[in-house]
Order: C-alpha cells, then structure tokens, then sequence
C-alpha cells in the first residue's frame, strides 16, 4: 500500500497552489485513465488534486461562432450539448462515441488532451479544428500543445482551463474503434475551417496524433471523398501492434478520411 | 522487439569512441537517467525514472559493455527491475565507421518488457522503445556535437 492525499480544488489557481505544493502530484479529472493506472500501481502520486468540481472550468458556450468547452467538461456533457450539436455536431458525435457510458459520464475534454494518449479521440478534433489550448499560465495552439506520444506543450503543474475553436463549415469524425476499447485503431477528424481544409489522424501514427498535409491539399478546393481516393497513405510511422500493423492502419486512415469528409 | 538506426556525427571517429565511453555524456543522453555509477571498466549501475503517460515507473539495473572493439564499437547490455511495473531487458550493437570529418554511427537493439507494464502497455511500447532510442542516440549526438564546438 501507499498514500495518496485527495485535495477537492475549488478553483483553478488554488489547484495550481496544491500542486506547486505538493511532493509528486498530478491533476485528477476523470480518472479514466489515471485511477486504473494507480490500481495497477503503475504509478503513485503523493498529491491528487481534483479539478473535476472546478466552475470556470466546467460548461460549453457558443458565442459569435466561437465554441468554448471547459477542461472538466465530460464527453457525455459534450455529446448532449444543443449548441454544441448546432455549432459543430462533428465534435458532439465524436464525445458521443468515446468509450463506454461510464467513461463519458467520468472522463473530460481536459483530461483527454492532457494525457494525449495516441489512439484518443479528442486531440485528433482539436488539431483539426486549430483549437486554443487555454491554461492558467497561457494560450497554446493545438498545432504546438500535442508533441508527441503522451507528451503535450504542458509544464508539470499547469492546469488547462479551457479549449475554444471556431466553429468549422464542415466537420465530421470517422474512427475504426477497437471492438473491445473503442479506442481508435485509426480515426480521422476533416474540417474545413475558415484556414482551409484540416485533416488529423488519431490512433495510426506512431508518434501520436498529426495532421496529413496531402489530404488536406487534396480537400482544399475539392471538398470530396473523391478527393481523398487520389492520396497516398504510407505504412511508414504508422503504429504496429497486435490490433493492426502498420499497412492495415495505413489503409484505415484512408478509408476513415474518406468516410470522415462524405458524412460532413 | 527490434529497433535500428543510423546517425551522422559531426566529429571524428576518436571523439565519438571517447564519448561513448564517457559515463558523464551518457548520463545526460539516455532519457530519464536519474544515477548511473561505475562499479568496473566495463559495468554500471543506473536508475531511470520512465514516465509514459500516467505511466511512472523507476527501473534499477546494470548496464555492461560487451565485446569492445576501439574505435569501432560495442555491445551495450542492460537490464532493470522496476518493482511491480515489471521488468525490461536489452542490448544494442553499436557500430562507427570513419566519413571523412564526419563518424557514422548505427545501432541494432533488441529490448524485452514484461511484467504489467507490458500487459497494459502493449500496444505502445514498442514505439516507445523506438522513441526512446531514438532520443538517447540524438541527445548523444548533440551533447557530442556541442563539446567539440566548446573545445
């Protein structure tokens, strides 16, 4: 056994308080992700803080097409958001889809892009859509804030207060879901954007989410599924393990890209 | 799992020999090296802290250099026990070969995971091997690269 203090944040610059303070401590949201790891002991915080209860953190609002989501925001709250659904519907459908009831009625938006898991649904919209990262220190565009495989532009003890984007003329999420997971084996989230096309890849490469450059030049101009059929997609960086090597996943991208700008 | 690779150094074959063998450069470029000591000529002890996500894991072990070859290269040979997150092993060949001014350097690593931390991690950990690698060998590069414009 080891201890693990629990601290109930009740806002964000006193949850940053708690963790300058603390020994080793690490920001609780949902716990999707971090509870099962401690369970297995795989990791073992002195410090939770607990951001969950946090109001300026919490809540979806539309203003001027500008969708701001806080960071303790579940994915059920996301996925049942009317304005939201009006504003951009590709990010409700994909809230709607991740995992199962018990982990969208638990894990957050916040908790999602912190951890950056590679195969997560969330970061692959947010890159799309040039989301802004905002944290209790500053803002971070979501082209700089996902750096690679579990790592974000995040220092130790920031804390991500909110993500806001402007809501796209299109955008639609396709995923691959692992049958028992419902990660993403590959998903693909298109947007077209007031910048142009924008085309990011969860759950394929094998350093996490990124944006495809040739989909994109091939959408901008010719927003159709057609379009995507005329692009070459690599099994070079692609994830391989026992789920799908990498030449299936580079096919998944592909067929997840098409699926993903048809259902815009 | 088995990971390659093939890195151009800017500086000559005697240097990068040298430093390869310099426990003071290694320390700063395998990533998460918290302690490495010398116990023989050809033995260490390191601690690395591995954080992968909400992954934390701290592994002890011994590092050894096998069949030593001046200034052409090693096997370098590891293996750490990290409590209940489990156990992880390997080597790596590491080869240099003269480019003019220039050292090419190539390795050939094999690594082993086990325990929970391979049970839960599968799907990842072999790019993260691959990752980490791939950052030891750069951060290698670049601290060499610094020292030699320093001298």
């Amino acid at each position: 056994m080891y201890e693990t203090k629990y601290h109930k944040a009740s806002s964000v610059s006193e949850a940053v308080s708690l963790m300058g303070a603390a020994d080793d401590g690490k920001l609780l949201s949902g716990g999707q992700t971090l509870l099962p790891t401690m369970k297995a002991h795989l990791a073992a915080p002195s410090d939770l803080v607990d951001v969950s209860g946090i109001a300026e953190m919490n809540g979806i609002s539309v203003n001027d097409d500008i969708v701001t989501i806080g960071a303790a925001t579940t994915h059920a709250e996301v996925a049942g958001n009317a304005a939201l659904q009006k504003a951009c519907a590709g990010v409700a459908d994909l809230a709607a889809n991740i995992g199962d009831p018990a982990v969208r009625h638990l894990g957050t938006i916040g908790g999602s892009i912190a951890n950056n898991d590679p195969a997560a649904d969330y970061p692959a919209a947010l890159l799309a859509l040039g989301a802004t990262i905002k944290t209790n220190a500053r803002e971070i565009t979501a082209d700089d804030f996902f750096v690679g495989l579990f790592e974000t532009a995040l220092n130790d003890d920031e804390v991500i207060v909110s993500i806001s984007f402007e809501a796209p003329a299109k955008a639609c999420y396709a995923k691959f879901p692992n049958p028992a997971s419902r990660y993403a084996l590959a998903g693909v989230f298109a947007a077209l954007t007031t910048a142009g096309a924008r085309v990011a890849v969860a759950g394929a490469g094998d350093d996490g989410v990124y944006r495809h450059a040739d989909m994109e030049a091939a959408l901008d101009g010719n927003w159709s599924a057609d379009a995507i059929l005329g692009v070459s997609v690599g099994a070079d960086g692609m994830l391989s393990d026992m789920h799908g090597d990498a030449a299936y996943r580079a096919n998944l991208v592909k067929v997840m890209a098409g699926r993903a700008v048809a259902g815009c | 799992m088995e990971m390659s690779g093939e890195y151009s150094i800017d500086a000559p074959i005697a240097e990068v020999w040298a430093a390869l063998n310099d426990i003071e450069i290694l320390k700063v470029c395998i990533p998460g090296c918290e302690e490495l000591e010398q116990v023989s000529e050809t033995e260490m002890t390191a601690k690395v802290a591995l954080k992968i996500g909400p992954v934390k894991a701290r592994f002890n072990g011994v590092v050894t250099f096998e069949n030593i070859t001046p200034p052409e290269g090693y096997s370098i040979v590891g293996e750490g026990q990290g409590g209940v997150a489990g156990f992880a092993k390997g080597g790596a060949d590491v080869r240099l070969v003269e480019d003019g001014d220039k050292t090419v350097l190539t390795y050939q690593a094999k690594a082993q995971v086990g325990g929970k931390i391979a049970q839960l991690g599968s799907r990842l950990i072999k790019s993260t091997a691959a990752k980490l690698a791939d950052k030891f060998f750069k951060n290698f590069r670049d601290a060499l690269v610094a020292e030699v414009a320093s001298a």
